[in-house]
C-alpha cells in the first residue's frame, strides 16, 4: 500500500509549506480534543446516571405487585414475602434483593405537622454495596428506631434525639400512630430518603401499617450487569412471582434510560462537528499543495510515474496530516482527563458557589461533581473519523491528477 | 393520603367572576320549568351551608367507608357551634377510639390516642381524606363555605335529577376548593339532593347524595349522605346521622386542645 519512501515523501511534502500544514494540524486537533473532551464529560455523567439509577434506588430489577406503582396503596403488597426473597435469592447472579415499604404519613415532633414517608428496610439487605447503607447501617433499626434524610431534617428543624409522631392509613384504611426516634441523619443518594423520608426497620413498618410478611418493593441487584437479561428471565419464570411485576431499571426510570441514548446522539454531533473540522483543514491543504505542485506531477507523469501512483501518495499526505492532527488533539485531551479524573469537575465551584450541591432528578440525588473518563473506542472513534475525512478530501485532487495532461502542464 | 384529590392548591378562578354576567344572557329561560320561577340561588346555598349547622349542635353519626375489597363502619359523636368550631370523636371500633378532630377557625388538628399526640393538619392536607373515607378534611369542619367563596349563577330546571341546579365555580382569592360545582335542589322543601364536585381538569370527581330526610331533633334534614368517588371503581363512604340535637349551650373549653388531650 504506502511504502516508507512514500510516507517520507509525504512527510517532506507536508513539510513544504509549514504554516498551511500547521493551520490544517490545529484545525484537526481542536477537533479532536473538542470531541475527547465531549465524551469524557459525557462520560462522566453518564457514568453517575447509571450509577444512581443502579443504586440504591431503583436497582437492577424491582418487583412489585401489580399497579402499586401508579396507586401507591397500602394494600398492593408483595405477599409471603419470606418465601419470595428466599426464591429470588436462589436464583443464579442475583447479588442482592432488598424489601421495602412505603407508606406516605403526617409527621410531627411538636404538635406542627409536615408532609413525609415511612420506609421500611432490612438493615442486612440495604448494607450491600449498592444498598441505602452500603457498609453498614449508621444505627441499629428497630424498636421504633429511626434514621431521617438529611433534606428534610434540615428543613422541618428535626435533629437526632427527637422523637416523631408519624401519622398514616394502614392497610385497612384505618388510621395509623406511632413515635419514633431519630437516631441518626444521613444524606442519601436516594431522594426520597433525603427530602422525604423516616427509615425504620421492616418489621416496624409492616406494624405501623397492620401488615403482614408483605413489602412494596423488592430492589433486585446482579452481580454484575451483562447477567441482567438472563436473572431477569429466571426470576419471571419463579413460580413465586407470579403475578407480580417483574421489571428491569430501564422500564422503571425510561427517562434515564432515554437520557443516557440522548448522549450518545449528543456526542455524535460533536463527532460531526471534528468531521468538519478535519475535512476544512485536509481539503484545503491538499487542494492547495495538489495546485500548486502541478507542474511536479505533470513532470512525473512524464517520466513514467502511474496517476495511481500520485494519488496513492497525496492520500497519504493527507492521511498522515489527519491522523498527526488527531495524535495533537488527544495528547491535550488526555492531560486534561488526566488531570481531572481523580477529582472531577466541580460545576458548583465553577458557577462560583462555594459548596458542592446535590440536584434531585427522577428520584435520585445528582451531585455536581464529574468524573470524566475517556476509552480507547472514544480516541479510535475519532481518529476513524479523521481517516475516513482524509480520504475523502482527496478525491477531487486525485480527480484532478487523474486528468492531467503532462504535455499541457509543462508547456504552460 | 396520596389518592388523586383534586383541587386544594390555590388556583385562579378558570372563570373570573366579570365573565358570568354577560353568561346569564345565555341561559335558557328558567320560566319554562315546571315549578315555577327559579329561587334564589345565594339563597339556597346559604341554606346549604347552614343545613347541619346551629348556634351549638351535638350530632351521632355513622360512617361507612366502602372499598372494593372491604368495608369499615365507625361511629362518631360530633360537637359543633356556628361555622367556627367543631368537635369530632371516634367512639367505635375499639382500634380508632378516642381519635379526635378538633376545628377552630381555620385549624385543624387531629389527636391520636394511641400516642397520646395532637397534630395539626397542615393546610396543605385539607383537602386529603379524613380518617381513610371519601369525605375531605374540610369537608367534616366545613371550612369552606358555599355562600361566601364561590360565585353561582342563577338556578335553572334541571331533570335529572328533577330540581333546581345551581352551578357554581370557586372565587379566585379561595384556596384549595374544586374547579366547578353543581348543586340540584328538590322543588318542595329546597333541600339539596345532588352536589357534583369537578376538578380543575373538569372531571368529575365525586357525586354526593342526601336522602332519607326526616325530622331530627326538630330539624327536617337529609339524614343520609353519600359520597361517591367517581374516579375509583367501588368507592365510597356513607354518612348517616343518628340523632341530632341543635342549638344546644356548649361550653367554649370543650373546643381546646386541653379538652381534646383530656378525653379518654
Amino acid at each position: 500500500m504506502a511504502s516508507v519512501s512514500t510516507i517520507r515523501i509525504a512527510w517532506r511534502n507536508l513539510g513544504r509549506n509549514p504554516k498551511r500544514t500547521a493551520f490544517a494540524l490545529t484545525a484537526i486537533g481542536i477537533g479532536q480534543f473538542a470531541f475527547l473532551f465531549t465524551a469524557a464529560l459525557l462520560n462522566g455523567y453518564a457514568d453517575q446516571f447509571l450509577d444512581a439509577v443502579t443504586g440504591p434506588l431503583v436497582g437492577h430489577i424491582q418487583i412489585h405487585a401489580p399497579e402499586w406503582r401508579e396507586e401507591r396503596s397500602v394494600e398492593l403488597t408483595v405477599r409471603d414475602l419470606e418465601g419470595v426473597l428466599e426464591a429470588v435469592r436462589s436464583v443464579d447472579g442475583v447479588a442482592n434483593a432488598a424489601p421495602r415499604v412505603y407508606a406516605p404519613a403526617l409527621v410531627a415532633r411538636g404538635s406542627e405537622g409536615f408532609m413525609g414517608v415511612l420506609v421500611g428496610v432490612s438493615e442486612s439487605a440495604e448494607t450491600y454495596r449498592a444498598g441505602l447503607f452500603p457498609g453498614g447501617a449508621p444505627t441499629p433499626l428497630g424498636d421504633h428506631r429511626s434514621v431521617v434524610g438529611r433534606s428534610y431534617a434540615t428543613r422541618y428543624g428535626v435533629s437526632t434525639g427527637d422523637t416523631l409522631a408519624l401519622v398514616g392509613q394502614d392497610v385497612d384504611g384505618a388510621i395509623a400512630s406511632g413515635l419514633f426516634s431519630i437516631d441518626e441523619i444521613v444524606a442519601s443518594k436516594v431522594d426520597v430518603v433525603n427530602n422525604q423520608g423516616v427509615v425504620v426497620s421492616l418489621d416496624d413498618a409492616q406494624e405501623f401499617l397492620y401488615l403482614g410478611d408483605e413489602a412494596h418493593e423488592i430492589v433486585v441487584h446482579v452481580a454484575n450487569s451483562g447477567m441482567l437479561e438472563s436473572v431477569l428471565s429466571r426470576l419471571r419464570d419463579l413460580p413465586e412471582l407470579e403475578g407480580y411485576e417483574v421489571m428491569p431499571w430501564w422500564e422503571i426510570s425510561p427517562i434515564m434510560a432515554s437520557f443516557v441514548e440522548l448522549m450518545d446522539h449528543y456526542l455524535g454531533i460533536f463527532l460531526f462537528i471534528v468531521i468538519i473540522a478535519a475535512a476544512a483543514g485536509i481539503a484545503n491543504t491538499m487542494l492547495m499543495s495538489t495546485f500548486e505542485r502541478r507542474h511536479q506531477f505533470g513532470m512525473l507523469l512524464a517520466l513514467g510515474a502511474t496517476p495511481g501512483r500520485l494519488v496513492r501518495m497525496i492520500m497519504v499526505e493527507a492521511v498522515v496530516l489527519g491522523q498527526l492532527g488527531v495524535a495533537l488533539g488527544t495528547a491535550v485531551g488526555l492531560a486534561f482527563v488526566g488531570l481531572t479524573a481523580r477529582s472531577g469537575i466541580d460545576y458548583a465551584s465553577l458557577a462560583g458557589s462555594a459548596e458542592q450541591y446535590e440536584i434531585a432528578f427522577q428520584g435520585m440525588q445528582l451531585s455536581s461533581i464529574v468524573f470524566p473518563s475517556i476509552t480507547v473506542g472514544d480516541v479510535l472513534t475519532g481518529a476513524l473519523a479523521v481517516f475516513g475525512v482524509s480520504l475523502l478530501a482527496v478525491i477531487w485532487p486525485s480527480l484532478h491528477i487523474a486528468h492531467l495532461e503532462p504535455m499541457e502542464v509543462l508547456r504552460s | 393520603m396520596e389518592r388523586r384529590r383534586v383541587g386544594w392548591l390555590t388556583l385562579m378562578a378558570l372563570c373570573a367572576p366579570a365573565m358570568l354576567a354577560p353568561a346569564t344572557v345565555f341561559c335558557e329561560d328558567p320560566a319554562a320549568s315546571p315549578a315555577g320561577p327559579p329561587p334564589d340561588a345565594s339563597e339556597l346555598l346559604e341554606s346549604f351551608d347552614d343545613l347541619y349547622r346551629s348556634t351549638g349542635t351535638i350530632a351521632e353519626f355513622e360512617i361507612t367507608i366502602e372499598k372494593p375489597n372491604k368495608t369499615r363502619t365507625m361511629e362518631a359523636k360530633s360537637w359543633s357551634q356556628g361555622e367556627e368550631k367543631a368537635l369530632i370523636v371516634i367512639e367505635s371500633p375499639q382500634r380508632d377510639a378516642g381519635t379526635a378532630t378538633l376545628k377552630v377557625g381555620n385549624n385543624l388538628w387531629n389527636y391520636l390516642p394511641k400516642i397520646s399526640r395532637t397534630i395539626r393538619v397542615p393546610p396543605a392536607m385539607m383537602m386529603s381524606s379524613w380518617m381513610g373515607s371519601d369525605l375531605t378534611n374540610d369537608d367534616l369542619v366545613k371550612e369552606s363555605s358555599y355562600e361566601d367563596d364561590y360565585d353561582a349563577e342563577d338556578a335553572v330546571w334541571s331533570d335529572d335529577p328533577p330540581g333546581w341546579l345551581v352551578a357554581l365555580r370557586p372565587k379566585p382569592d379561595v384556596p384549595g376548593l374544586w374547579g366547578r360545582l353543581e348543586v340540584v335542589f328538590e322543588p318542595e322543601r329546597l333541600l339539596p339532593v345532588v352536589a357534583r364536585y369537578y376538578d380543575r381538569k373538569d372531571r368529575l370527581a365525586r357525586t354526593m347524595i342526601l336522602d332519607e330526610v326526616e325530622s331530627v331533633g326538630g330539624r327536617v334534614i337529609p339524614t343520609r349522605m353519600t359520597v361517591i368517588d367517581e374516579q375509583e371503581e367501588g368507592e365510597r363512604t356513607v354518612l348517616l346521622y343518628n340523632d341530632v340535637e341543635w342549638n344546644v349551650d356548649l361550653d367554649d373549653s370543650r373546643f381546646s386542645l386541653a379538652s381534646l388531650e383530656r378525653r379518654r
